[in-house]
């Protein structure tokens, strides 16, 4: 049988863990930024626009934003611990650099989700 | 042939743009996310986005931020597309398609920020 020289051997480690979720966060976010392009593009109808974003305000919509605000850290915080990797010499370090990103992904998580459960408890 | 499609370039500049426009997008994003969602009452209507992109500063920022937005993006569906799907035809039509895909949001984007008139900001009737 003719092998595939395609395939993908995946060894399961951490590194390789944040790199499929840098992907399927990647994927999730593209499609974000095309849904967010439509919605934007009703600004040119003011009552329209307003009567778009009065729907998303409801809380359900205020949650997932939430959860997008979790997966714009994750994948902002992974690419640059790929770029501490790839330019300066993290590599001797990954392990430190990985930890690292981890607590300042967390702090900035939690830094974002008081605001927003402010506004979602007021 | 499939291979010459997929390795005619080294994917070098492409790796580098990915990172170059990765590091514009992480400050841009979070700015964007500080502004929009925790600073202010969280709800947000036609005023409070109109004030901001009446100012061309605003319509730079936001301009600059879809291209990057854009292109980061579309780069990364590529590499993706690269990885698993291996068929020539199947590559050629799912590559065409994320580059209309880009293309259009593009036009739909950029058209909104850059034709974004302030002036319906005062003619708008609920506006107070």
């Amino acid at each position: 049988m003719k092998k595939n020289i395609y395939e993908l051997k995946y060894r399961y480690h951490t590194g390789t863990a944040a790199w499929i979720l840098h992907r399927l966060s990647g994927l999730a976010l593209v499609l974000y930024l095309a849904m967010h392009i439509w919605v934007i593009h009703n600004l040119d109808n003011p009552a329209g626009f307003n009567k778009v974003m009065a729907f998303l305000n409801m809380p359900l919509f205020k949650i997932l934003e939430l959860g997008l605000w979790g997966v714009i850290i994750y994948h902002a915080i992974n690419g640059l611990r790929i770029i501490l990797v790839d330019f300066f010499g993290g590599s001797k370090a990954q392990k430190q650099v990985f930890w690292g990103v981890v607590v300042v992904g967390i702090i900035m998580f939690i830094a974002g989700a008081i605001p927003f459960v402010g506004h979602l408890v007021k | 042939m499939n291979i010459k499609f997929v390795t005619g370039d080294s994917g070098m500049k492409r790796w580098f743009y990915q990172r170059l426009t990765g590091i514009f997008l992480a400050v841009l994003l979070v700015a964007h996310f500080t502004i929009m969602h925790f600073i202010g009452t969280g709800e947000i209507d036609y005023r409070t986005v109109a004030q901001r992109l009446s100012s061309p500063y605003w319509k730079t920022f936001d301009l600059a931020f879809l291209v990057f937005a854009l292109y980061h993006g579309m780069a990364g569906l590529w590499v993706v597309i690269d990885d698993y799907v291996h068929k020539d035809g199947w590559r050629i039509f799912i590559y065409s398609v994320v580059v209309l895909a880009g293309v259009l949001l593009l036009i739909i984007g950029g058209l909104t920020i850059i034709t974004f008139a302030p002036h319906v900001l005062l003619t708008f009737p609920g506006n107070m």
